[in-house]
């Protein structure tokens, strides 16, 4: 259980930031500039905040109130450092054994052995790090945080050394690597991808600041915020009139269409009619009304809508289509309304290359309504 | 011919570099490492050698070591003299070569990644492990071409010498005195010979330099 809520200063920037996490592995993820990493160093210890505490499970690193500021040497964390900060005039096994020290020789050396054995590194034991490639730094500088047997293990950007190809293979291993070692874990990334690979749990951080700590699933479907929607890539992030409000379902004005979206899971979101809203809808769930089947009915298909294909990207496996209602007024993205994504195979069956003009339609489930900030 | 001069000379500048080493590697890693109040008068002091004239410093320091100086007299209780001592010569020879032993050490030092330092930190190491293990290994090439250029720089001392330990022939007559002594005296075959010496031995020094800086850690 880690538990965290700081406060420091710098020059130019501010950072107050409060979260915890009883979860195995947590993401800090945000911008660049957001104070990810300068949270891992306090919880490191390489910075100290100016109040606030730290504590991991029943261990106090740092309390200004009660004067507990514990050295980076005594918190028995692993830290593996952005670009992997592995000694360059260490080999492989002496990077290892570096946390070692105060431990008989015959144990540091069997100790480094076996954690070079077990990340698959054996045979390189001479090899000194500007010799190895970019995955075997990686897990040298896993393998020199795990081998002290921390009680936490802190990655910074672990993968952003890492040219894009190679990453996702990385990536893959590096999760591997946590769940076999059973680490708790706080990793800070700027990549969702990585943070949703990685975490069971995402710290959404911005200006040093955070916005919205929640389980991975959850922060996806339920960003609290158009900032944090915004920040997690949200598509289709539109703003409508409120019509109508109840604990059920909130009717939206836009576009000359009224919306229909199911409340919030709590029902207690009621925002007053006339109230402009943010809400989402997600483009691969928008219908699209095959023109070879009977009419929409309208239990199944609610929020119908006409328009046209205006414009479209191939994303490899699927197609982004941009769409634009018929209803006069300009489009509220740029030259489209929404942008809906298609299964190739649906693309081709139907004939979108050709048959531009389409009926939609949208669950009430799928039109995620934020709240105005 | 009297080879006086160059033992002293020797003796005089290895004592001064080991002195000089002592005190300037602490000094480079404090400018480095370390944002301390005064930091930047320290900077300015350790520069200060480098830009007065020899002479100037040389009579400064003569005020304060002198038998009249605070220093001076301080040591003449406890029976010890230094002013016209080869002592004197060596903290000479000291005060005008540690400039350049500090600025190449602490440049040395900020080239080393503080990240490194910091991992060195969490895996448990303290902070005079962090710099016998992490800092010197990877600056060790500036902190000898530092301690070779104030070696240089030592053997050469001429002014502040001569101000503080004067030009007494087999007592504090470094080499560089030697041969302005030979030239003032129109022995040009000496003069020649010393000079021949300080060249030989500067040369040995920089090629076995250029060595060890071949060596990659």
């Amino acid at each position: 259980m880690v538990s965290l809520s700081i406060a420091k200063r710098l020059p130019g920037f501010a950072l107050d930031v409060c979260w915890e996490s009883g979860d195995q592995v947590v993401a800090l993820f945000g911008p660049n500039g957001a104070g990810k990493t300068l949270t891992l160093q306090c919880l490191a210890g390489l910075l100290r905040p100016d109040r606030g505490r730290i504590a991991l499970g029943d261990r106090v690193f740092f309390d200004s109130a009660a004067g507990v500021d514990l050295p980076p040497q005594d918190r028995r964390l692993g830290y593996v450092f952005q670009g992997y900060a592995l000694f360059p005039h260490l080999t492989v096994e002496e990077n290892v054994a570096f946390g070692l020290k105060g431990r008989p020789r015959d144990e540091r050396r069997e100790r480094a052995r076996m954690v070079l054995e077990r990340l698959g590194l054996a045979g390189l034991e001479a090899r000194f790090p500007r010799e190895l490639s970019g995955g075997q730094q990686q897990r040298v500088a896993l393998g020199r945080a795990l081998a002290v047997d921390p009680d936490l293990l802190l990655l910074d950007e672990p993968l952003s050394a890492v040219d894009a190809p190679l990453r996702r293979q990385l990536r893959e291993e590096l999760g591997r690597i946590i769940r076999e070692w059973g680490k708790a874990t706080v990793l800070v990334t700027h990549d969702l991808a990585e943070a949703y690979q990685l975490a069971d749990r995402i710290v959404v951080y911005e200006s040093g600041r955070v916005l919205q700590a929640a389980p991975k699933s959850e922060l996806l479907w339920q960003p609290t915020s158009e900032r944090v929607a915004r920040l997690i890539g949200v598509r289709n992030l539109l703003r409508g009139a409120v019509l109508k409000s109840t604990p059920e379902v909130i009717q939206l004005r836009w576009r000359e269409q009224t919306l229909e979206a199911v409340n919030s899971p709590s029902r207690l979101f009621l925002p007053p009619p006339g109230a402009a809203l943010p809400f989402f809808i997600r483009p691969e769930y928008v219908r699209l009304i095959r023109k070879d089947r009977p009419g929409p009915d309208a239990r199944h298909h609610m929020n119908l809508m006409d328009g046209e294909i205006v414009g479209e990207a191939d994303q490899g496996t699927t197609w982004t289509l941009f769409f634009r209602l018929s209803t006069p007024g300009a489009p509220s993205q740029e030259t489209y309304d929404l942008e809906i994504e298609v299964p190739k195979l649906v693309y081709e069956i139907l004939e979108m290359a050709r048959d531009r003009r389409w009926q939609i339609s949208i669950h009430r489930g799928s039109i995620q309504v934020l709240p105005s900030e | 011919m009297d080879l006086f001069p160059i033992w002293l000379s020797l003796q005089v500048s290895v004592t001064a570099t080991a002195l000089t080493l002592l005190a300037g590697v602490p000094v480079a890693w404090l400018l480095a490492r370390r944002r301390f109040p005064g930091r930047d008068l320290l900077e300015a002091l350790v520069v200060l050698p480098l830009i007065l004239p020899p002479t100037v410093l040389g009579y400064y320091l003569l005020l304060v070591i002198g038998s009249q100086g605070p220093v001076g007299r301080a040591l003449a209780v406890a029976g010890f003299e230094l002013a016209f001592t080869w002592r004197a010569a060596v903290l000479a020879a000291a005060v005008g070569s540690i400039a350049l032993l500090i600025k190449s050490a602490q440049a040395g030092f900020e080239t080393v990644d503080p990240r490194l330092e910091q991992a060195a930190r969490t895996l448990g190491r303290s902070e005079w492990s962090v710099f016998w293990s992490v800092t010197l290994p990877l600056a060790w090439r500036s902190v000898l071409a530092g301690t070779v250029l104030a070696f240089c720089r030592a053997v050469g001392e001429f002014g502040i010498t001569l101000m503080v330990a004067g030009n007494i022939p087999g007592r504090t007559q470094t080499l560089p005195l030697a041969i302005y002594d030979r030239v003032q005296a129109n022995a040009m075959g000496e003069a020649n010979a010393l000079a021949l010496i300080a060249v030989g031995g500067v040369a040995v020094l920089l090629f076995g330099l250029s060595r060890m800086a071949r060596l990659k850690y």
